[in-house]
C-alpha cells in the first residue's frame, strides 16, 4: 500500500534517501540553537536537510541553471527558516523549510533577469496559440502554418515564433506563467520533476529502467505512441484528450526528466565507484 | 543550389533558444507546420541535450533548404554520439537518441568534413505550404 500523499518524502527516512531524523531530535537540535547559541546544532540541521534542498533545486535545474547554483541557493532558503524556526510551534521544520528554500530559489530566478522573466504579452499569446493550433487543426484538416497561426492570432510571425518559445522554457521561466488550461497544468512547480511518494512501493515501476521510473503512466502512454506507434502530435491529443501544445510540452518534459534521472544515477554509480 | 543558413553559437545552453528560433524562423519563411516544425526542434533539442561535441569547441548548426525537405547539421560531434546513435533501446528500456531521431527525421548520418565529424538530418516536405509531420 502506498503511504498516504501527505507524508513528505523527507520527514521519515524517505525514498531519496535521507536518513531517518527523529522529530525530536530535529527540535533538540533547533532548541539548543535557539536557546543555547549551539552553532554546531544549527550545523547538523542544515546538513541533515541539504537532501531537500538538493531534491527541491533539480525541479527547477533542468534548463539554463546549474543544480549545484541552485543548491547554494536554496540553502540560504533553508538557513534563513532555521534561523527564523519557532520551536514552539508545533510545526516540523520541513514544512517551514521548504516553501522557503523554493521562495529563495524563485527569487534567485526572478533577480536573474531575462532568462526566467517573459513579458506578458507572450505569455498570453502562448495560451491563446495553443487554442488557435487545435481550432486551425480542425479546420484546415492538418497542421498549421506559422504565417496562417501569426493572422489567425493578427500578430506579426516573430511574435508566434517567441510565444512558442516561451512554452518550450516552461521549467525556467514559467514559474508562474498562466497555461494553456489544461487542467494539470495549474502549476508548473507541481508538474516538474518531483518524486511521488508512491513510487517506490510500486512493483511495476522498480522493473522499469531508470530512466522511465520517473514518468507518470500518461506520460509513459505519449512517448510509446509518439516514438513506438508513430503518432503524430495532434493524433495523440486527440487520443489522451488533451491540446497539442500540452502533448509537446508532455514530451519535452518526459525527456527531459529521462536525461535529468539517467545523469543523477550515472553521477550515482561514478560516486560509488570512486 | 540550395539555400544554407549557418548559426555558430556557444556550447552554453542558454544559447539553445536561440538555435531553436533560427529553425522556428525558417519554418515561418518557408509556412512549415507547427508539427513540422516541433519536429525539427525536438530533434535539434535533443542533440544539444545530448552534449556530444567536441570539448572547448562552440556548436555549429548548418540548415540546408532543399527542394523536397530541410537537411540540419549539427557539429563537431564526438565518436560518442556514434554510439548514443546506435541505442534505440526496446519499448522497455525508454527512447534512445536513435529511435527518437528516427521517428523525427527521414534520416540520419555521421559524416567527417572541416577535420571533424558532424550529424547530418534530413526531414522531408511532402509538399511546400503544408508540410505534415514525419
Amino acid at each position: 500500500m502506498a503511504p498516504p500523499r501527505e507524508a513528505h518524502p523527507f520527514s521519515r527516512g524517505g525514498c531519496l534517501g535521507v536518513s531517518a531524523t527523529p522529530e525530536r531530535t530535529d527540535r533538540e537540535l533547533l532548541r539548543r540553537y535557539h536557546h543555547d547559541g549551539d552553532v554546531e546544532a544549527r550545523e547538523r540541521l542544515i546538513e541533515q536537510y541539504l537532501p531537500l534542498v538538493r531534491s527541491l533545486a533539480r525541479r527547477y535545474s533542468y534548463r539554463g541553471e546549474q543544480l549545484e547554483d541552485l543548491v547554494q541557493v536554496g540553502c540560504i532558503g533553508l538557513i534563513k527558516a532555521i534561523d527564523r524556526f519557532d520551536v514552539d510551534r508545533g510545526v516540523e521544520l520541513t514544512t517551514y523549510a521548504t516553501p522557503n528554500i523554493i521562495g529563495e530559489i524563485k527569487r534567485h530566478f526572478r533577480d536573474k533577469g531575462w532568462s526566467i522573466r517573459v513579458p506578458r504579452g507572450l505569455q498570453e499569446l502562448n495560451v491563446k496559440l495553443s487554442k488557435l493550433i487545435e481550432e486551425l487543426t480542425v479546420q484546415l484538416e492538418r497542421s498549421p502554418t506559422i504565417p496562417e497561426l501569426a493572422k489567425a492570432a493578427s500578430v506579426e510571425e516573430e511574435e508566434v515564433l517567441e510565444a512558442l518559445e516561451t512554452g518550450q522554457a516552461y521549467s525556467t521561466l514559467s514559474l508562474s506563467a498562466p497555461t494553456s488550461g489544461d487542467d494539470e497544468d495549474l502549476d508548473p512547480l507541481e508538474s516538474l520533476g518531483e518524486l511521488e511518494p508512491e513510487y517506490e512501493v510500486s512493483e511495476d515501476r522498480a522493473v522499469l529502467a531508470p530512466g522511465l521510473r520517473v514518468l507518470d503512466e500518461r506520460e509513459r502512454k505519449i512517448l510509446h505512441l509518439r516514438f513506438y506507434d508513430g503518432l503524430t502530435q495532434s493524433q495523440i491529443a486527440q487520443q489522451v484528450g488533451i491540446s497539442q501544445m500540452h502533448v509537446s510540452r508532455l514530451i519535452r518534459r518526459s525527456l527531459e526528466k529521462m536525461r535529468a534521472e539517467i545523469a543523477t544515477d550515472t553521477t550515482d554509480t561514478e560516486l560509488r565507484a570512486s | 543550389m540550395s539555400d544554407r543558413i549557418r548559426l555558430t553559437f556557444p556550447r552554453d545552453e542558454s544559447y539553445h533558444g536561440v538555435a531553436r528560433l533560427v529553425v522556428g524562423g525558417l519554418a515561418a519563411r518557408l509556412s512549415f507546420s507547427f508539427e513540422y516544425l516541433e519536429d525539427l526542434q525536438l530533434a535539434l533539442d535533443s542533440l544539444l541535450a545530448n552534449g556530444a561535441y567536441q570539448a572547448g569547441s562552440d556548436v555549429t548548426l548548418e540548415l540546408l533548404v532543399e527542394e523536397d525537405g530541410v537537411e540540419m547539421c549539427v557539429g563537431p560531434v564526438t565518436p560518442a554520439l556514434r554510439t548514443d546513435l546506435e541505442r534505440r533501446l526496446d519499448e522497455s528500456e525508454g527512447v534512445g537518441l536513435g529511435r527518437l531521431l528516427a521517428t523525427l527525421v527521414e534520416s540520419v548520418e555521421i559524416e567527417s568534413r572541416d577535420g571533424g565529424e558532424w550529424l547530418r538530418l534530413a526531414k522531408r516536405t511532402p509538399s511546400r505550404g503544408v508540410a505534415a509531420s514525419a
